[in-house]
């Protein structure tokens, strides 16, 4: 089950699902860029999203609400006057995702280091591969039985494509 | 090599020495407590009963870098760890030596990505580099005992200028 | 409840192992950790301290972080499984099972039976094999050291009964959406029947070094209490919560895979301090025994994964004398499957507390966002409402009893 509620009805939003039992689970952001329909329908302003998950422990229930963020940078109301647990969520949030949360006094870094430039689990953010570097190791053919392995009596060499080739001449 | 023939110049009585004092440096290392991911419980698998690293004389793993001789990296070096890795790497007193536990700490390991040093070598000198995910504890502790070779023979990368 | 600004600039400058006084008469800044040997792993905590008082306590985090979450993008659905087990390295397969739970509900695929026995009985376990790891360290933060060689002895029966069973001692990606990778081996009844019949005297013999110990006791009775109001607003879930009086336990209260077949106990205590945490993990223990045991004795037959040709590749035989189920196979090995576009949240009980997976799928063979609820992480925040007002040495017993696995906490 999933709601959306927008960012400024979400303070009493919170209000009310804690006045009726509901406890906050987790917290987190979501970059929807490429989620929710074509690039036609892709607001640059909502690309954000808030996802917070609700257990009701007397009712057995969960529900899932989606808060979107809006503005640059993009920005929702803080719940942690009500939740203090979310004060570690929020700041993930944060850090991981560039959320700005409202009213959350001492936002800052959490995970990454504090200079940190970017918000790593946005989309648009490389996973920052190292790329694997092959380095070819020349092939000795052995052309006479009884060449001694270590001779310098081989002729050709097979490059990194598998090509042989005259071996280049050393002296 | 090594020992106290860097320190007092090569000859008959201090090669002689030296075996003594590489002996008694190879025979109880002292590991510092550098535990920071998996690797570190199948470090600490390693000093339990079942494969036990007191035969060693390594059981006693040292709180303090200043009175430690090893440093087994165990476990992943994420980019906020790494200066701290530095700063109690500097603070071990010489002769030490590393020993880089897993692939996280020797080449990055699963995790080619912003987060992970690709590679404790980057840091600090390795003396030896022992894969897995996590290693066995067999293998750390082949991994040690070719490093107790290496201090028998007198070598340790510390020493070298390169990092 | 946070260290005053001025004081983290002045640490910072200053580098780690700075003596800076706060403003305040007398306070001592002091930084514990990331390396330390009581802060099972790398947790630091800035501490405000009063004599031997700890004033105020701020946990800092972050020094594990691998980017676990962004790496689950880069691989498919199958091959994320393998990033997910090493966020909670303590407790890996709940990781699993909580992730290919949530990517079950996306498919809309059931598991068979047999799979979800197999399921629950590795993941008890693993929960015995946690909680062992946690009684080792509780007693080596103590000064009780022969707890830790106590609690690894055992761990290393159950490690070996995994590297029978998964071909891993730790890490083991053996769950996949559907099931589980393999059936198990021959022989593990027996071996399983071994565990089931050793645990129980084990565990009294855990009770008689601790329980009674009357230092033990002076350490932990009384000691980094929370109330059931604290703990449900930090969000503290697991041992932690059941100790202080929450009642709940996913397992028995929501039940997924076997659990609802399944005749158990959960402990729940009121005091919240340490030795009450102590109580309801061993009785855990005891009880996971328990679970085991049925396990064991009622295992169905069956498959042990969905063999939907589009979800799991085909039985090798089968690539001999079937087409299709070579181009089956060929899809599944290059691509991987994949998933309908939507959302799902799974949670399972942990040995930690809630451990939920978010999962989002935009319709391709990689997951779009992966976020998982991981209950170190929330688990941590509690540790300043039971440090604040106690000794250090008070402070070393708390984090021991919330037993916080940093690979969790920064994933």
């Amino acid at each position: 089950m999933a709601e959306w509620v927008a960012a400024a009805d979400w303070p009493e939003k919170v209000a009310s699902l804690t006045g009726d039992g509901w406890w906050l689970a987790d917290l987190c952001g979501l970059d929807t860029i490429g989620l929710y329909g074509g690039a036609e329908d892709n607001d640059p302003a909502k690309r954000f999203e808030v996802v917070t998950q609700w257990l009701h422990r007397e009712r057995k229930e969960r529900v899932t609400i989606h808060v979107p963020a809006e503005g640059e940078p993009p920005t929702v109301p803080s719940i942690v006057g009500t939740w203090p647990e979310a004060a570690f969520m929020e700041r993930e949030a944060y850090d991981l995702m560039g959320v700005v949360f409202e009213g959350h006094e001492g936002l800052s870094r959490l995970l990454m280091p504090d200079d940190w430039e970017g918000h790593p689990l946005r989309k648009d953010y490389g996973v920052g591969k190292i790329p694997i570097q092959w380095i070819p190791q020349p092939v000795m053919q052995v052309d006479a039985p009884g060449q001694a392995p270590d001779s310098g009596d081989a002729r050709q060499e097979v490059d990194h494509l598998g090509q042989a080739r005259p071996k280049a001449e050393t002296s | 090599m090594g020992g106290v023939s860097d320190t007092l110049g090569t000859n008959f009585v201090t090669t002689q020495l030296d075996k003594l004092v590489n002996w008694a440096r190879k025979s109880s290392l002292w590991p510092a407590t550098f535990g920071l991911a998996c690797c570190a419980i199948e470090m600490m698998a390693t000093t339990m009963p079942r494969h036990d690293l007191a035969r060693f004389g390594m059981e006693a793993f040292r709180g303090s870098p200043r009175q430690s001789d090893l440093m087994i990296v165990a476990g992943r070096v994420s980019q906020k760890m790494a200066p701290v890795l530095r700063h109690i790497y500097d603070q071990m007193t010489e002769p030490k030596w590393v020993i880089s536990m897993g692939v996280c700490a020797s080449s990055g390991g699963v995790f080619n990505n912003y987060a992970l040093v690709q590679g404790v070598d980057q840091i600090v000198p390795v003396d030896i580099y022992v894969p897995g995910c996590p290693p066995r504890p067999e293998m750390l502790m082949d991994g040690i005992m070719l490093l107790h070779d290496k201090i028998s023979r007198g070598e340790y990368t510390a020493g070298r200028q390169a990092v | 409840m946070s260290v005053p600004e001025t004081v983290l600039e002045a640490l910072e400058e200053r580098g780690h192992g700075a003596y800076v006084e706060s403003a305040e008469d007398d306070h001592m800044i002091l930084n514990m950790g990331p390396v330390h040997p009581a802060t099972h792993g790398v947790l630091r905590l800035l501490l405000e301290l009063d004599g031997e008082i700890v004033v105020r306590c701020q946990p800092v985090i972050g020094y594990l972080h691998t980017g676990i979450e962004k790496e689950c993008e880069d691989n498919n659905w199958r091959g994320a499984v393998t990033c997910v087990t090493r966020m909670d390295y303590l407790s890996q397969l709940f990781n699993e099972q909580a992730y290919c739970m949530a990517v079950e509900e996306l498919l809309g695929v059931e598991v068979p039976p047999r799979g979800k026995w197999i399921r629950t009985m590795m993941v008890e376990l693993n929960r015995i094999q946690s909680h062992l790891v946690w009684f080792g360290t509780q007693g080596l933060d103590m000064g009780a050291i022969s707890a830790m060689f106590y609690g690894f002895r055992e761990r290393e029966v159950i490690t070996d009964f995994f590297e029978m069973t998964t071909g891993y001692r730790m890490n083991n990606s053996w769950f996949v959406p559907g099931g589980t990778w393999d059936d198990l081996p021959d022989g593990w009844d027996r071996a399983v029947r071994s565990i089931v019949r050793m645990m129980p005297a084990r565990i009294d013999e855990y009770e008689e070094l601790l329980s009674t110990n009357p230092i033990f006791l002076e350490r932990t009775r009384g000691v980094g209490a929370i109330s059931r109001d604290d703990a449900l607003q930090v969000g503290a879930t697991g041992p932690i919560a059941r100790a202080a009086g929450v009642d709940w336990d996913l397992r028995r209260d929501m039940p997924y895979e076997a659990y609802g077949e399944l005749d158990f106990e959960v402990p729940v205590r009121s005091d919240g301090d340490v030795y009450a945490r102590y109580e309801v993990r061993i009785e855990e223990m005891r009880q996971s025994v328990r679970l085991v045991e049925q396990l064991l004795d009622g295992m169905p037959a069956g498959d042990h994964k969905n063999m939907d040709p589009k979800l799991t590749p085909p039985p090798r035989a089968e690539l001999n004398r079937s087409m299709e189920a070579v181009i089956h196979h060929f899809k599944l090995m290059t691509q991987g499957f994949t998933v309908p576009p939507g959302e799902a949240y799974v949670a399972v009980e942990s040995s930690r507390g809630e451990l939920g997976a978010y999962v989002v799928s935009d319709g391709g063979t990689a997951p779009y966002r992966v976020h998982v609820r991981d209950p170190s992480f929330v688990n941590v925040q509690s540790i300043p409402v039971m440090a604040e007002g106690g000794l250090v040495a008070d402070l070393i017993a708390v984090i021991a009893s919330v037993d916080p696995v940093m690979g969790g906490v920064d994933r």
